[in-house]
C-alpha cells in the first residue's frame, strides 16, 4: 500500500459522515484530499460565505434607490440614456414609474431602505449597501450564470466551487459547498473543470416529513435490514474483485462512497433538522409564519451549516421577477424574505459569527426605473419593471465589510452608475479577497489555460472594506 | 491658460494641429501637466495602467510612450485631437463599452483637465523609461516545428524482441516502448472479460448469454464478434453519442425559458446513421461545415447534407440577447471555437480578443475563420418579444416520404376543421346563453351561467387543441441548419471582442500554422465554408486525422495517446507514442477515413486483449500506465449503465429514433401563439411511456433543468453538460451515485423485472443463479459466489429474495466497470 492510498483512506474516514465527494483523478494524483484545509494567501477577514440569491431581480428603484426625478415624472415619458442597439419590449414608451411605498433613511448611517423591508431596515447599521453594481446581461439565465460563475455562457466553476478549491472544507464531515433551494440550472452550483469534490450539494429544507432533503435518500426497499444485507453482499463482491484484480483507487472510492451513502440516509435528515433550535430563534427567522416559513427554514439552516463550518452556503429565494403589477406583487416577495434574511444577520451577530462570515444579498440584476407593460393597454399603476443589469443594489454584511455604509450612486434616472461602480467581477474579487484569496492567483489549468473566477477582470472594492 | 485652451479648441475645430510651441509656453505646459494631469493619472489611472501595478488592456499610462503606443485599441491619445483620443472618450463615459475609471466618472473639472491637456498637445515631462514588455510576435514558421503542426508521417512499425506477441502493427509500437522501459505487456484478459469489454466499447451494451455461448476466443470467433457488433445499429447509437458530446447537442435552444428545439433529433439521427453507414470521416466533416452548399445525388442525400449543418447551430446558442449584433458575434465565436475543439484540437475562443497566448495563432487567424461564419445565416429575429430563433431549412422529400406524410397532413387539417366548427358552434351557443342570462329571471340565472361557464371551458380547450395541432401539423420536414448570407464578405477584427469597436478587415482563410499553402480563393457571393471544410478534411491538415484517431483511441483504451484529447496546443499534453499516433492517422486516411475499419483493427489487436489487473512491479515503474502495460479500466458512462440495465432486464425497447421531446402532448408545451412575448417552450409534464425503455441517446436532452424521467440517471453519472463541448467526460465517484444505486426507482424496477423473469424462466435456484451472473456480469458464477448467494437468498423474505439479489449485482463494481 502506497502513501496515496493511506492518505486517501484517512481522508475518506474523515468525510465518512458527510456528503463528501471524491473525484477519481484526484484520488490517483493527489497526495492530499482536495477538501483539506488550505492556508489563504493573506490574512483573511472572513472564513465562510453565505450568499442570499434573490432570483429574478429585486426592484432597487422601489427598495433602495429612489429618484426624485422619476417620482416627479410618474406616468410620463422620459428620455432615458439607453443603448439604442438593444431591443425593448413593453418598455418602449419609457414611462417613469415612481417608487412604490416609502424609502427613507435608516439607522445611524441613514441608509435608504424601503418600508417594504422593515426587518432589513432594522439592520441598516450592520450592512453595506452597494448601489451601483452592474452586470453584462439582461436575461435571467445568462445573468444568473454570470453572478455565480463569472461568465454569461459556457460551463465554468461556480463561486462556491472556487472558494472550496481555494480554502478546502472547514469541517471535514460536511461538504464545503451547499446550495439550498437552487434554481433549475445546475451550472449555478457546479464545479465544471474543478474536481467534483468542490461541487455544490443541493439541499431542500423539508417543510414536512414527506420531503426529502436530497434525492434518493429514502430506502426504496423499505426494509432497513434487507438493505444492509444487500449492501453487504455487494461489498463482498466488490472486495473480492479487488482481491482478484489488484487494488484500484477508483474501485476503493466506489466501495467507500457506498458506505457514505448508506450513512447519509440517516445522517442527512439529522444534519438538516432545525427542530432543536430554540423557539426564540425560530421566531426570529419566522419559522411557521404564513409567508416566511420556507425562507426562514432555509436561512436558519444556512446559519446552522455555516456555523458547522461549511465554506459556502447559498440560499436561493425566488419571486422577484416583476414584469407586471409590481405594486401588488413586490410587497409579497418582500414579506416572504425580509424577516428571514435580516434574522440571519442578527443571529450570526449574536453568536459572534458575523465577524468572520461574509453575507451577500443580491439578485442577478435589478429593475428599470421606467415601467414595463407587456399588454400595452394597462394603466400605469398596473405596470411592472423590466430587467436592468446596468445598475442594481447588492448588500453585504460581516466578513470585514464596512457596516452602515452606502457605496455608489446612480444617475438621475437610477439607470447608470455615476460613482462607486462595482462590476460583478469586482464583487467576486472582493469576496475572494475577504477570504484571503487573490482573485488573480486562484487559478486552475484547463485546456492549456489558467482559468479564474474573474477571468481577466476584477478589482477589489477597497472602499467598502472595514 | 484658459485662453490657450480655447484657442486650441478653435484651431482644432478648424482641423489645424498645433505642434510648434514656444519654449516659454512649453515650460508652462509642463507645469500644467505636472501639477494637474499627473496627480490625476496617478490617483485615478495607475491602479490599472502602470508598470508598477497592472497594464490592463495593454495600456500603460505611467510613461509617455505608454499612451503613445497605446493598448489594444491603438494610441490612447492623439495629441491635439480631443475627439480622436480614446482617453477622452473613456473619461467622458461616451460609450458604455469604455468607461474609465470603471468605478466612477471623474468630476466635470477633472475631465476638463484631461481635455485641456490633450488639446494642448499632451505635453508629458516624464522621461523615465521602464522596460516595456516586448510585444510577442506570432512566428508561424517557428510554430510549425511543434509536433502537432508538423505533417503527419506514416511511421513504420518498430522491431520488437518478443516477435510472437504482436498481432497487428499497433502492437509493435506499444510493445517496443514497453521493452525499451523494461516492462512487459499484461497477460490476456479471459474470454468473458474480452467479449464484455468489446461489446460495451462498441455498442454500450453487454453481451447476451447467447453471445457468450457462441464465443470461443479463437481469432475467427473474435473477428466475427467484432464484425457483428460493428454492424449492429447499437454501434451507431453508442458512437454517435461520443460525437454529440462535441456538439453541445440538446433538444433545447439556448438555455433560457425551455425553448424547444423540435427538429434537433434529425441531426442526432443523422449522426447515428452516419456512424452506422461508416460514412468516411472527411465527408462527415464536409457535410457538417458546409452540407448546405454541397451537391447531392438524391433528395435523401440533400436532406442529410442540410441536416448535418445542425452541427453549427445545435450548441448552446443564445437567442434572447437584446443586443442582436453582439448575439450574432457570440454565435460566430461559438462556431469557430467548436470547429477548433471538435476537429482541430485547438482553443480558438480566446483568439477573439487577442493573439493566442501560447499557440502560434494570431487574432487575424481567428477573424479569417470568423468571416466565414459571419457570412452565414444561423439565427433570425422572431415575432416573440426580444427573442431570436435558430434558422430552419425545409428538407426535400422523396415521393414515398411525401406519399406517407400527405394523408397525415390531410387528417390533421380535417381534425382542425372539425375542432374549429365545434368551437364556432360553442361560441354561438355561448352568445345565445349570454343574451338569455341578461334577460333571465334571477332564479334561472345560476343554471344558465353554469352552462355558459362549461362552454367557455370547452372553447378554451378547443382553442388550445387547435393551436397545438396547427403548430405541429405534419408539414414538410425541417431541420435546424445554416445557409450563406446574401452578402458574404470578410470580417473586421474587433477590439477585445467588442463588435462595435472594429479594426482592419481580414481576408477569410485558415490558421497559417496548420496550413500547407495558400487558402484557396473563395468564390464571390459565398461564405467560404466549402473551402474551410475542404481544408479541415484535407489529408495534409496536420491536426484533423490526429485529433480524430486519438479520440477513438481514448474511447477504446481509456486515455488518449495525447491525454488532452481536445487540446493539442503548446500547453496540452504531448503524445505518449507519437509514432503510433502518426501511424494510425496515416492508416486512417489511407483507408478512406473509415472509423469502423480503424476501430476493428484496434479492438482486434493484442494490446486490446490485455488484462486490466494490477501488477506491483509495473505499477511502480509506470503508475499512470502511460506506456500501456495493461488495459485501463473504465467506469461505464451514464448511457451504458442505463442501457445495460434495460437489456439485462429484457426491457430495452426496439431502437426508434424520431422526435425526442414528447411535444405531441399539449400539456408539454406552452406559449405557442406567434405573438406571445416569450417563444414556444416545453413544460415537462408527461413522458411517452416507451421512453423509459428506449436507449438513452433517444431521450430528450435538456440544458438547464434536471433531466426528465429515467434520463435523470445521466445527471448522476457524469453526463456532459450539454452546454459544454468535451471529448472526454469527467469520471467521478460521489455518494450521490451510490445513493442512486441504492434507492432509485430506476435500478429497483430493473431488478424487479429481472427477478420476475428468472423465476418465470428458470426452474431452480442453480439455474437462476447461473443466468443472473451471465446476464449482469457476463461470466459464470463461481462456487464461492454460489454458496454466498444461496445463503443471501435464504436470509431474505421469500417474495423479495431475487429482487434483492438482482439489485445487489446491479450495484456492484463489476457491473459498473468495464475491466
Amino acid at each position: 500500500m502506497n502513501a496515496t492510498t493511506i492518505s486517501r483512506r484517512s481522508w475518506l474516514q474523515r468525510t465518512a459522515t458527510g456528503f463528501g465527494a471524491l473525484a477519481l483523478h484526484e484520488l490517483v494524483q493527489a497526495a492530499q484530499s482536495p477538501l483539506a484545509v488550505k492556508v489563504p494567501r493573506f490574512p483573511a477577514k472572513a472564513k465562510r460565505v453565505i450568499f442570499l440569491f434573490m432570483s429574478g431581480g429585486p426592484s432597487q428603484p422601489d427598495l433602495f434607490d429612489p429618484k426624485d426625478y422619476i417620482r416627479r415624472m410618474h406616468g410620463q415619458a422620459i428620455s432615458a440614456p439607453i443603448n439604442t442597439n438593444e431591443l425593448r419590449v413593453g418598455t418602449d414608451k419609457f414611462l417613469a414609474l415612481a417608487t412604490h411605498g416609502t424609502v427613507k433613511a435608516r439607522g445611524q448611517s441613514g441608509m435608504m431602505i424601503s418600508d417594504l423591508l422593515p426587518h432589513t431596515a432594522s439592520i441598516a447599521d450592520e450592512i453595506c449597501m452597494l448601489r451601483a453594481v452592474h452586470a453584462d446581461n439582461n436575461q435571467h439565465q445568462p445573468a444568473a450564470l454570470q453572478f455565480h460563475t463569472g461568465v454569461t455562457a459556457d460551463v465554468r466553476p461556480s463561486m462556491g466551487s472556487w472558494i472550496s478549491y481555494g480554502l478546502g472544507a472547514e469541517n471535514q464531515n460536511l461538504p464545503s459547498f451547499i446550495s439550498i433551494h437552487p434554481d433549475s440550472d445546475t451550472r449555478l452550483y457546479g464545479s465544471s473543470f474543478l474536481p467534483a469534490a468542490h461541487q455544490g450539494t443541493k439541499v431542500i429544507v423539508p417543510q414536512d416529513a414527506k420531503q426529502s432533503p436530497i434525492d434518493y435518500l429514502a430506502d426504496i426497499s423499505g426494509d432497513a435490514k434487507a438493505q444492509r444485507t444487500r449492501i453487504d453482499f455487494t461489498q463482498r463482491m466488490n472486495k473480492h474483485l479487488i482481491d482478484q484484480t489488484g487494488t484500484d483507487p477508483r474501485m476503493e472510492g466506489m466501495i467507500e462512497s457506498m458506505e457514505i451513502a448508506f450513512r447519509m440516509q440517516t445522517a442527512t435528515p439529522e444534519l438538516v433538522d432545525i427542530s432543536n433550535e430554540s423557539e426564540a430563534t425560530k421566531q426570529l427567522y419566522g419559522v411557521g409564519g404564513k409567508d416566511t416559513d420556507k425562507n426562514a427554514r432555509a436561512c436558519l439552516l444556512a446559519r446552522k451549516m455555516s456555523e458547522a463550518g461549511v465554506r459556502f452556503v447559498q440560499v436561493t429565494i425566488g419571486g422577484w421577477d416583476h414584469h407586471g403589477d409590481i405594486r401588488n406583487a413586490l410587497p409579497k416577495s418582500c414579506a416572504a424574505s425580509d424577516q428571514p434574511c435580516a434574522a440571519l444577520i442578527k443571529d450570526l451577530k449574536s453568536r459572534g459569527l458575523l465577524e468572520d462570515t461574509l453575507v451577500v444579498w443580491s439578485g442577478e440584476f435589478g429593475r428599470t426605473p421606467w415601467s414595463q407593460d407587456l399588454s400595452g393597454t394597462s394603466p400605469i399603476e398596473k405596470h411592472g419593471r423590466e430587467h436592468q443589469p446596468e445598475s442594481f443594489c447588492t448588500w453585504m454584511a460581516g466578513g470585514g465589510i464596512k457596516p452602515g455604509f452606502t457605496f455608489g450612486e446612480t444617475d438621475d434616472f437610477g439607470f447608470r452608475p455615476v460613482s462607486g461602480k462595482v462590476h460583478l467581477h469586482d464583487l467576486h474579487a472582493t469576496i475572494l479577497n475577504q477570504l484571503g484569496l487573490d482573485h488573480e492567483k486562484l487559478t486552475w489549468r484547463h485546456l492549456g489555460r489558467d482559468f479564474r473566477l474573474t477571468d481577466v477582470y476584477g478589482n477589489v472594492v477597497k472602499e467598502i472594506l472595514a | 491658460m484658459a485662453a490657450t485652451f480655447l484657442m486650441n479648441r478653435v484651431l482644432q475645430s478648424l482641423g489645424i494641429a498645433i505642434f510648434a510651441l514656444s519654449s516659454a509656453r512649453a515650460g508652462e505646459d509642463m507645469a500644467f501637466f505636472e501639477s494637474k494631469v499627473l496627480p490625476l493619472l496617478q490617483s485615478r489611472c495607475y491602479e490599472c495602467h502602470s508598470h508598477e501595478q497592472k497594464i490592463k488592456g495593454g495600456l500603460a499610462l505611467d510613461l509617455k510612450s505608454g499612451w503613445q503606443t497605446g493598448g489594444d485599441s491603438g494610441p490612447a491619445i492623439v495629441p491635439g485631437d480631443v475627439a480622436k483620443s480614446h482617453v477622452i472618450t473613456a473619461v467622458r463615459y461616451a460609450t458604455p463599452e469604455m468607461e474609465m475609471p470603471p468605478k466612477g466618472k471623474l468630476t466635470a473639472s477633472e475631465i476638463q483637465i484631461f481635455e485641456q491637456w490633450v488639446a494642448m498637445g499632451a505635453p508629458d515631462s516624464r522621461v523615465k523609461q521602464t522596460a516595456a514588455k516586448s510585444a510577442r510576435v506570432i512566428d508561424v514558421e517557428q510554430g510549425k516545428k511543434f509536433w502537432a503542426f508538423r505533417p503527419v508521417r506514416n511511421e513504420p512499425a518498430p522491431a520488437v524482441k518478443q516477435a510472437g506477441w504482436p498481432l497487428a502493427p499497433v502492437d509493435r509500437f506499444i510493445l517496443a516502448k514497453l521493452e525499451a522501459n523494461d516492462l512487459s505487456p499484461a497477460p490476456d484478459a479471459n474470454a468473458y472479460t474480452w467479449l464484455r469489454r468489446v461489446s460495451l466499447d462498441l455498442t454500450g451494451l453487454p453481451p447476451t448469454p447467447e453471445d457468450l455461448g457462441r464465443f470461443d476466443a479463437s481469432p475467427t470467433s473474435r473477428a466475427a464478434a467484432v464484425d457483428r457488433l460493428l454492424q449492429s445499429k447499437a454501434f451507431g447509437e453508442r458512437w454517435a453519442r461520443h460525437w454529440l458530446d462535441l456538439v453541445g447537442y440538446a433538444d433545447q435552444i439556448g438555455t433560457s425559458n425551455n425553448v424547444f428545439a423540435e427538429h434537433a433529433w434529425r441531426y442526432r439521427d443523422y449522426v447515428i446513421d452516419s456512424f452506422n453507414a461508416d460514412k468516411p470521416f472527411d465527408r462527415f466533416i464536409r457535410e457538417q461545415i458546409a452540407g448546405d452548399l454541397l451537391p447531392a445525388a438524391s433528395p435523401q442525400e440533400r436532406a442529410a447534407n442540410i441536416t448535418a449543418t445542425g452541427f453549427l447551430v445545435l450548441g448552446d446558442v443564445e437567442i434572447v440577447a437584446v443586443d442582436k449584433l453582439k448575439m450574432e458575434y457570440d454565435l460566430v465565436d461559438q462556431q469557430v471555437s467548436k470547429i477548433g475543439t471538435a476537429f482541430l484540437g485547438l482553443t480558438l475562443g480566446c483568439v477573439r480578443c487577442h493573439d493566442h497566448k501560447f499557440d502560434p495563432i494570431a487574432q487575424t487567424d481567428y477573424y479569417a475563420l470568423a468571416g466565414m461564419f459571419r457570412s452565414t445565416d444561423a439565427t433570425y429575429k422572431t415575432d416573440n418579444g426580444v427573442w431570436s430563433s435558430v434558422h430552419k431549412t425545409e428538407l426535400p422529400e422523396t415521393a414515398e416520404q411525401r406519399a406517407e406524410r400527405e394523408p397525415r397532413l390531410a387528417a390533421s387539417a380535417a381534425r382542425i376543421r372539425q375542432w374549429e366548427s365545434e368551437r364556432d358552434n360553442a361560441n354561438k351557443e355561448k352568445a345565445t346563453l349570454e343574451s338569455q342570462i341578461a334577460s333571465a329571471a334571477k332564479e334561472a340565472k345560476p343554471e344558465l351561467e353554469k352552462k355558459r361557464d362549461e362552454l367557455s371551458a370547452r372553447i378554451k380547450t378547443l382553442n388550445g387543441q387547435i393551436e397545438h395541432a396547427k403548430f405541429f401539423a405534419p408539414t414538410a420536414p425541417k431541420a435546424f441548419a445554416v445557409r450563406d448570407r446574401e452578402k458574404p464578405g470578410d470580417m473586421r477584427v474587433t477590439i477585445r471582442g467588442n463588435p462595435y469597436a472594429l479594426g482592419d478587415p481580414v481576408k477569410r482563410g485558415a490558421p497559417g500554422v496548420a496550413s500547407w499553402g495558400e487558402f484557396p480563393p473563395i468564390p464571390a457571393g459565398q461564405s467560404g465554408r466549402v473551402q474551410l471544410a475542404d481544408w479541415v478534411a484535407d489529408a495534409r491538415n496536420p491536426l484533423t486525422a490526429r485529433v480524430t484517431v486519438n479520440r477513438i483511441w481514448q474511447k477504446l483504451f481509456g486515455e488518449g495517446l495525447v491525454r488532452s484529447v481536445d487540446y493539442f496546443g503548446a500547453r496540452g499534453e504531448i503524445p505518449s507514442h507519437p509514432e503510433l499516433l502518426d501511424h494510425l492517422a496515416s492508416r486512417f486516411m489511407q483507408n478512406g477515413w473509415s472509423q469502423k475499419q480503424l476501430i476493428r483493427e484496434l479492438v482486434l489487436s493484442h494490446v486490446y486483449r490485455m488484462s486490466s489487473s494490477q501488477d506491483a512491479a509495473a505499477g511502480a515503474k509506470d503508475p499512470d500506465n502511460r506506456l500501456l502495460w495493461r488495459m485501463n479500466r473504465q467506469r461505464l458512462d451514464a448511457e451504458a449503465i442505463r442501457d445495460s440495465m434495460l437489456v439485462i432486464s429484457g426491457r430495452l425497447a426496439a431502437p426508434s429514433g424520431g422526435p425526442a421531446l414528447p411535444l405531441e402532448f399539449p400539456e408539454n408545451v406552452a406559449s405557442l401563439s406567434p405573438k406571445a412575448v416569450n417563444p414556444p417552450a416545453f413544460a415537462f409534464k408527461k413522458v411517452r411511456p416507451v421512453q423509459d425503455f428506449e436507449r438513452t441517446i433517444y431521450l430528450p436532452v435538456i440544458r438547464t433543468a434536471t433531466q426528465p424521467g429515467s434520463a435523470k440517471l445521466r445527471d448522476v453519472f457524469d453526463f456532459t453538460q450539454p452546454a459544454q463541448i468535451a471529448g472526454k467526460r469527467a469520471e467521478t465517484a460521489v455518494p450521490t451515485q451510490a445513493l442512486f444505486l441504492l434507492n432509485s426507482d430506476n435500478v429497483r424496477s430493473r431488478a424487479t423485472e429481472l427477478a420476475k423473469q428468472l423465476i418465470d424462466t428458470e426452474a431452480n435456484t442453480g439455474a437462476r443463479l447461473e443466468a443472473l451472473w451471465l446476464r449482469i456480469l457476463s461470466r459464470p458464477i463461481t462456487s464461492t459466489e454460489r454458496d454466498d448467494a444461496v445463503k443471501f437468498l435464504e436470509s431474505m423474505p421469500a417474495d423479495k429474495a431475487w429482487v434483492e439479489l438482482s439489485h445487489a449485482l446491479l450495484s456492484s463494481n463489476e457491473f459498473l466497470l468495464r475491466l
